[in-house]
């Protein structure tokens, strides 16, 4: 059982990063898009 | 037990390794390049126009922050102290970033459209607080630019035949090549590439070597190879050592490091909140993680090469890794250190553009938003020679680093009070910093013997400091009342288990004064303060520079410029 948690603790961190990857890159493309269609520039 | 001195190192040889470079760095300038204009303009040079989206700055925001030396010391306290290790480490940085967000609100209410927090600091009270917190912010940055181009120059000599003079120049020219032109604009816009890539390769990078190096029966074999305190989640030895210290040092690092400030400035004001959070959640969770292969080092029972703990993550992925997974670890550490020089190199330009030019030399309506713009660029240069000499020498900057630490951490009640007490005066800033440096000093190199009535009389001082710590903090999200209330507790409870010993922990100990003798000074001689500031002045006197094109500076909208 401790085996299992220590696994679980390792392997959660690179989870939460892909989470947080998901939802920075989801909301940057929405912005590229937006500034296309209004045809301004993202930055 | 699989010490590394049984597994063949491997290398990814020159050829392999200046592609990569090539590819990272002519991406990232092929990416600058979409964007550059042949008319720069000034402000949007320093903040990309305060109006930039979510994505861009939690992006930017989150690359910053992750820098190779915060991997390799997650990793260090892994295998240093265990289980806990990284938690100690990761999670105090990340709350720096969550820490901040308050006050970040409070400033960008005060000055919507500045550029760097001593530019505030000159419109609230004037030069000298201006300076200080200007100087340390440039001393802090230069630094961080040295270490990064160390880490770069380290990491290729480590994995290629390249040698460590030619790593720091390359990573040097290249950071420099894709910044120069479009200053912040290209940092911020680079850093969502290059957060891809280094979150990316953490969520395939921890798992692969976890798993390469046996997995979770690395736990039952190798338990053996730690002692009590590095077993347990309640280390106290992690706490005191790494835990306490990074809390102390949690306000001081978001006020003095202009990168955040300049990002504040640069996101829509509505989105700052989302923004710090995430930024909070990824430099945790990537910091943490990579952490983690410390503790795995720690259980494998692996001797750092050369006895050098810094070596512990590239040794584990040259042990561990496949050359195509070794080139993604490789751009990864790249990214990172890319993503904090690039953003050093904005935040030195920025200050030396508003702060020593814009304010002080042009006096502010005076500047000429073509020669902020050769100042800035003149800056990149001159830093990135400053920084490659201090690197080309391996300069041992840690002394200068606590330093600049304990700099910031005088300077933390000073800024924050100045944004919040209309009493708060110049001489009060300039002096109650100074004092905290006078005090910080003498106890963080042991220049006074702290045996008997002085130890004591430091650690009631030091509990002092505590209780300024947990108040700010609790200050920022619940205002004046909690925060007094909170402080006074904090150094209630600590009081028992802190005097008598807390002297022995000079680190700790000294950034702790720092914070109780500035706090003490500052409201001493602003409580009697007859003058009330008028905030609203702030506004009025920072703003933009380059009136003419100021549209320009603001993705997707006009505004006219703001008087100074």
């Amino acid at each position: 059982m401790q085996t299992f948690l220590m696994a679980a603790y390792v392997l959660v961190w690179p989870a939460v990063v892909a989470g947080v990857l998901f939802f920075i890159a989801r909301a940057f493309i929405r912005e590229w898009r937006q500034a296309r269609e209004d045809g301004v520039p993202m930055i | 037990m699989n010490g590394v001195g049984e597994i063949q190192l491997q290398q990814l040889g020159a050829p392999l390794t200046i592609a990569l470079l090539a590819f990272f760095f002519g991406g990232t300038f092929l990416i600058s390049l979409s964007i550059s204009r042949r008319k720069e303009n000034a402000d949007g040079y320093m903040t990309a126009g305060n109006g930039i989206g979510f994505g861009v700055s939690a992006a930017s925001m989150t690359a910053t922050w992750i820098w190779a030396a915060s991997m390799y010391a997650s990793a260090t306290s892994g295998y240093t102290y265990g289980i806990s290790g990284p938690i100690h480490y990761g999670l105090w940085g990340a709350l720096m970033i969550l820490f901040i967000y308050p006050f970040g609100r409070r400033i960008r209410a005060l000055a919507p459209e500045a550029h760097t927090l001593a530019e505030i600091m000159f419109a609230r009270h004037g030069r000298s607080s201006q300076l200080m917190l200007a100087g340390s912010n440039v001393l802090g940055s230069l630094l961080s630019l040295t270490s990064n181009f160390i880490a770069g120059g380290a990491l290729i000599s480590m994995l290629s035949p390249i040698s460590f003079s030619q790593g720091v120049v390359i990573i040097a020219a290249g950071v420099l090549l894709y910044t120069l032109w479009s200053g912040f604009r290209a940092s911020v816009l680079t850093d969502f590439v290059q957060v891809c890539a280094m979150l990316g390769a953490v969520v395939i990078i921890v798992p692969a070597v976890f798993f390469a190096a046996g997995g979770p029966s690395v736990f039952v074999e190798g338990a053996g190879n730690l002692t009590a305190e590095q077993s347990t989640f309640f280390s106290s030895d992690a706490f005191l050592n790494q835990g306490a210290p990074y809390i102390a040092a949690v306000l001081a690092y978001a006020i003095g490091n202009q990168t955040i400030a300049q990002r504040l400035f640069a996101v829509r004001e509505d989105l700052i909140k989302p923004t710090f959070i995430t930024a909070t959640v990824g430099y945790g969770a990537t910091i943490i993680g990579i952490g983690m292969l410390g503790v795995v080092a720690l259980y494998l029972g692996i001797e750092p090469m050369n006895g050098d703990v810094n070596n512990l993550i590239p040794q584990l992925a040259s042990t561990y890794l496949g050359p195509v997974l070794l080139s993604v670890f490789f751009i990864m550490i790249v990214g990172s250190l890319a993503s904090t020089a690039d953003s050093d190199l904005s935040a030195l330009s920025s200050i030396m553009m508003a702060d020593i030019y814009g304010r002080n030399i042009a006096g502010g309506k005076n500047a000429n938003p073509r020669t902020m713009l050769f100042v800035g660029r003149i800056t990149m240069i001159v830093a990135t020679a400053a920084a490659l000499y201090f690197a080309g020498g391996r300069m041992n900057i840690l002394d200068l680093l606590v330093f600049v630490g304990a700099l910031w951490g005088a300077l933390v009640f000073p800024v924050i009070a100045s944004f919040y007490w209309d009493k708060v005066t110049n001489a009060a800033f300039t002096a109650s910093v100074l004092a905290a440096l006078a005090v910080f000093l003498p106890v963080r190199f042991g220049w006074i013997p702290m045996e008997g009535v002085t130890g004591l009389v430091f650690d009631v001082f030091a509990v002092i400091g505590i209780g300024v710590v947990a108040g700010l903090m609790v200050f920022g999200f619940f205002g004046a009342r909690a925060g007094r209330i909170t402080g006074t507790l904090a150094a209630l409870a600590a009081a028992p288990f802190a005097i008598g010993f807390l002297h022995d922990y000079a680190v700790l100990s000294s950034s702790l004064l720092a914070y109780a003798v500035s706090t003490i000074v500052c409201c001493a001689l602003s409580v009697r303060s007859k003058r009330r500031f008028d905030f609203r002045l702030i506004a009025a006197r920072t703003g933009n520079f380059d009136e003419e094109d100021a549209g320009q500076a603001s993705p997707g909208r006009a505004r006219p410029a703001t008087a100074r």
